[in-house]
């Protein structure tokens, strides 16, 4: 998942940071803080059932909550409490989830190219469907998320070898002849590659969770699939709908109201779904969401869209409130500013790691918002990530240019020289283009870092432009030819290593509409190495090669790491907030109220 | 007058097909970013993008689009539907039109109360301690930004995080048919924080007119003949003062019902402003289309009625 957020008021909410009374970052101390924070709070505790819970937001939901659509953090966490996916990342859950649907771990055939998972019996849709839930409504979930009409981003990441597939999404078959379902309990899946261990892994995205054919089918035709207002869940919750099945809990941009599922069985469930009812409260301005919900009761703030600004999180982390504050554990996500290596001087290896040694990335992450938003990263591949430990954990592969947090301009003179620039700068005449994220704390570091360049005598034509533009515009649009991308960054959609390092720095996804390998790296030693590691299906062996792979990828340098995110997040007084490990976001089924 | 209005209905018309036309041009050949790139989320095929791109009709020639769309305009009144979340364009409009109707026509009032009031006592009590601390009063309200003046007032006023807990706070909005009493409450901070930059201006606006309006000869004359100062003002210097006033409040509150979004984004109100402004973030050419082109209606429409008003308050104008 990139580190898009689908927040609808991002420029607001940058515009609240800097509106915001006072603004005291720079208070904010460096030093090592790269322990996982979040020590007792936000672990799950036992609580009383009952009452309502407030999720405070700025944004909205994608696409009214279809979860063959669903891809970004906020999505995520009510579709945890709406659906029951095949497997589900419990809030202590890291690397491994736990089967949720499915009953036990999926089996996966010595050759690595079939998957087979049972699934429990007596899982039962909410109204108006009411059925037992079966292993071809797994089928059809997964078949749906290729439609065009649902626009799924990850299917064909991870799903493409299944058999089938390419005669499927071609029009040229209605199913996907590579998934069968043996029994109405069992579903196989066959595939073309021994690709089986990420097939698996993305069985804990909501894009599994079933989906009633006879009931979807009908709404998923035409532009866009309208089953998001019909939706149907089997998890504690459901949007609030009518007897006709169409929801009336959700009003786009405003509000949605989640109730308990009367066909949701505890028994079959891990979850223990304290509270009775759930509103997502959207549309806040982050500043006075984040206050109200210190001031009020019953509610959280939602951490992907609306996080602290930095002038609360200054108060929360040392005031009264610290209580309210829970630092948050590390999400999955890199954050770091692209250079790309199609464009001269930026190929040059050298001229990259001058680049990276020179950045003061301490003072990047201060201009974010300082410590508490996230530790100084040593390596690609994030903390709670299979493969981390083995490519270094938090003190890395030790490569000098990422050594010293707040820059070296003498080992970064030493890397121009050898680049070929002896008086230690760069001195062609070029301009080169740079695209920022125009939200406020993400122009701070772009503009704490184009000091950097300017240093090193390059000369910049610094852009500012909303974050959707920023990826499909230029980042994300390789013959836009630009040449640093300083607000990029990537967020794991399981803790699976592939999902990190594949789609942005394999030479093979450079793509001209929606690329990812923002660098454009297109190391072939890197690319075979990623193609062979994919086909390995031993978890041990694979997070080995990931983490070699992690090796090989950092020292290329193919831009200036600055963060792993952390999720600070916010809480009222009366509330036991539990945060899921796996996300570093808000756990809803597991939060009561004291 | 009726074939004044016929003609002007008319040209509203023509607008609007001008308006359309050229959002649309700016958003095909300018676009802030690729819907169906968005819409594909991060990790898609190409062919994924290509299939929805198609799905979506983008592929079309330009005119063809544009063609489609106002075909659906005009004929069966369908903006269209949301590349987003599919939703009607229409729909979502008219869901969040009584809350930016609410918030523009309450402050309207709110301004125009104090600017007038305002503006008439400085102009009469010209150099008073009044016209002194009115006039820096309106300078500060000027200048205050009203996103700088919301979050001010939530934190001295707002119930849930003020200082004084006194009016509903952020998110607090219901429709007036749901409560009206609710609904009266949470406004009366949006509109004073909405209002007060166009009460400041007003004020000014008629104080200048008014003190040249009160040196005319008619005036001079109204006092001869031994009219009240009173009367003499409010009958005679005001209605001539006051026609600049009418003309920008027309424009100003067409502008308003098009979405004020800083005030609607502070306050949480869900209206037009931030449906166009989350549009414009999605690049979701439907719903900016539906927004802009209901924006241009409501500024036409209160040009013409501006226009009629004078009419009635300048004896001069004619139609």
């Amino acid at each position: 998942m990139s580190s898009r957020t689908r927040s609808s008021l991002r420029s607001l909410a940058a515009l609240a940071s800097v509106a915001s009374l006072s603004i005291g970052v720079a208070a904010c101390g460096g030093g090592n803080d790269n322990e996982t924070g979040g020590t007792a709070a936000g672990k799950p505790v036992s609580g009383k059932k009952g009452g309502t819970l407030t999720l405070v937001s700025s944004g909205d939901v994608d696409n009214k909550l279809d979860p063959g659509y669903s891809y970004y953090q906020f999505d995520f966490i009510l579709d945890n409490d709406l659906h029951r996916m095949l497997y589900r990342y419990k809030p202590t859950d890291t690397t491994k989830p736990s089967p949720d649907l499915a009953a036990g771990p999926a089996q996966i055939s010595p050759d690595g190219k079939t998957v087979t998972v049972k699934i429990k019996h007596g899982i039962k849709f909410s109204p108006p469907v009411n059925r037992e839930v079966t292993a071809a409504d797994v089928k059809y979930a997964i078949e749906r998320d290729f439609l065009p009409q649902v626009g799924n981003g990850y299917a064909g990441a991870y799903w493409n070898d299944i058999q089938g597939v390419k005669a499927f999404t071609s029009g040229g078959a209605k199913e996907i002849s590579g998934i069968t379902t043996p029994d109405k309990y069992t579903l196989q899946i066959k595939l073309t590659r021994p690709t089986a261990a990420v097939v698996v892994g993305a069985m804990a995205l909501p894009g599994t969770a079933p989906v009633p054919k006879e009931y979807a089918q009908k709404y998923d035709k035409g532009k866009i699939s309208t089953y998001g207002q019909h939706l149907v869940t089997t998890g504690p919750y459901m949007v609030q709908n009518n007897s006709k099945g169409e929801i009336t809990g959700y009003q786009p941009g405003k509000r949605i109201v989640l109730v308990r599922n009367p066909n949701w069985d505890p028994k079959t469930d891990f979850r223990p779904a304290y509270v009775d009812k759930i509103i997502v409260d959207e549309g806040n301005d982050p500043t006075v969401g984040n206050r109200k919900v210190l001031n009020g009761q019953s509610m959280i703030a939602n951490q992907p869209d609306m996080p602290p600004p930095p002038a609360i999180l200054k108060s929360v982390t040392t005031g009264s409130q610290k209580s309210q504050f829970i630092p948050g554990p590390f999400t999955g996500r890199f954050r770091y500013i692209a250079l790309n290596t199609t464009i001269k001087p930026f190929d040059n290896i050298n001229v990259r790691k001058a680049i990276s040694a020179a950045m003061d990335r301490n003072a990047l992450r201060l201009a974010f918002g300082g410590p508490a938003v996230g530790g100084i990263p040593t390596h690609f591949l994030p903390p709670g990530m299979a493969g981390f430990e083995e490519a270094g954990g938090m003190a890395g592969p030790g490569y000098d240019f990422l050594r010293n947090p707040n820059g070296d301009t003498q080992l970064a003179t030493e890397y121009m020289k050898k680049a070929g620039y002896p008086s230690g700068k760069y001195t062609g005449k070029q301009k080169f283009l740079m695209v920022t994220d125009s939200a406020a704390n993400q122009r701070k570091v772009a503009e704490t870092a184009l000091a950097t360049f300017q240093k090193l005598g390059f000369k910049i034509n610094f852009r500012a432009v909303t974050r959707d533009t920023m990826y499909s515009k230029f980042c994300g649009v390789p013959k836009s030819k630009t040449a640093i991308c300083p607000s990029v960054g990537w967020l794991k959609d399981f803790a699976d290593p592939q999902t990190m390092l594949d789609p942005t720095f394999n030479g093979k996804n450079i793509i001209q509409t929606n690329n990812s390998n923002w660098p454009q790296l297109n190391v072939p030693a890197i690319n075979a190495a990623m193609e062979k590691a994919k086909t390995i299906n031993d978890l041990a062996a694979r997070a080995k090669a990931w983490a070699e792979i992690d090796r090989m990828v950092t020292a290329q340098a193919p831009g200036v790491l600055w963060l792993w995110d952390k999720g600070p997040s916010l809480m009222s007084k009366n509330v036991n907030g539990v945060l899921n490990q796996a996300n570093a976001a808000w756990d809803l089924s597991y939060i009561s109220l004291k | 007058m009726t074939t004044y209005i016929i003609r002007r209905l008319l040209w509203v018309i023509v607008l609007l097909f001008f308006v359309s036309f050229i959002t649309f041009m700016i958003f095909y050949l300018f676009p802030s970013a690729d819907p169906a790139a968005l819409r594909a989320g991060r990790q898609p095929n190409p062919e994924l993008v290509e299939q929805i791109r198609h799905q979506l009709g983008l592929d079309k020639p330009w005119y063809v689009q544009y063609v489609d769309y106002m075909k659906g305009v005009f004929l069966h009144f369908d903006l269209g539907y949301s590349y987003q979340n599919n939703i009607s364009v229409k729909t979502q409009i008219f869901q969040r039109l009584p809350a930016t109707i609410s918030l523009a026509l309450g402050a309207a009032v709110v301004w125009l109360v104090i600017g007038i009031a305002v503006g008439t006592i400085s102009a009469v009590r010209r150099r008073s301690l009044f016209d002194r601390v009115s006039m820096t009063g309106a300078l500060v309200g000027i200048s205050a930004p009203v996103y700088w003046l919301g979050l001010l007032a939530l934190y001295l006023f707002a119930n849930d995080i003020g200082r004084f807990k006194i009016f509903p706070g952020s998110g607090s909005y219901v429709p007036i048919s749901q409560d009206p009493a609710k609904w009266f409450t949470s406004l009366i901070v949006p509109w004073f924080v909405l209002a007060a930059a166009f009460a400041a201006f007003y004020a000014r606006l008629l104080r200048s007119n008014l003190i040249d309006v009160m040196s005319e000869d008619y005036i001079r004359t109204a006092r001869a003949k031994g009219l009240s100062e009173r009367r003499v003002v409010l009958r005679h210097g005001i209605r001539s003062a006051i026609t600049p006033i009418v003309t920008a409040a027309g424009l100003d509150i067409g502008i308003l019902l098009g979405g004020a979004i800083l005030t609607e984004s502070v306050f949480n109100i869900p209206g037009i402003g931030r449906l166009a402004f989350d549009s414009i973030q999605n690049s979701d050419l439907p719903m900016i289309q539906g927004t802009v082109l209901f924006g241009a209606f409501f500024i036409v429409m209160a040009n013409l009625i501006v226009d009629i008003l004078y009419a009635f308050i300048d004896p001069r104008v004619r139609y």
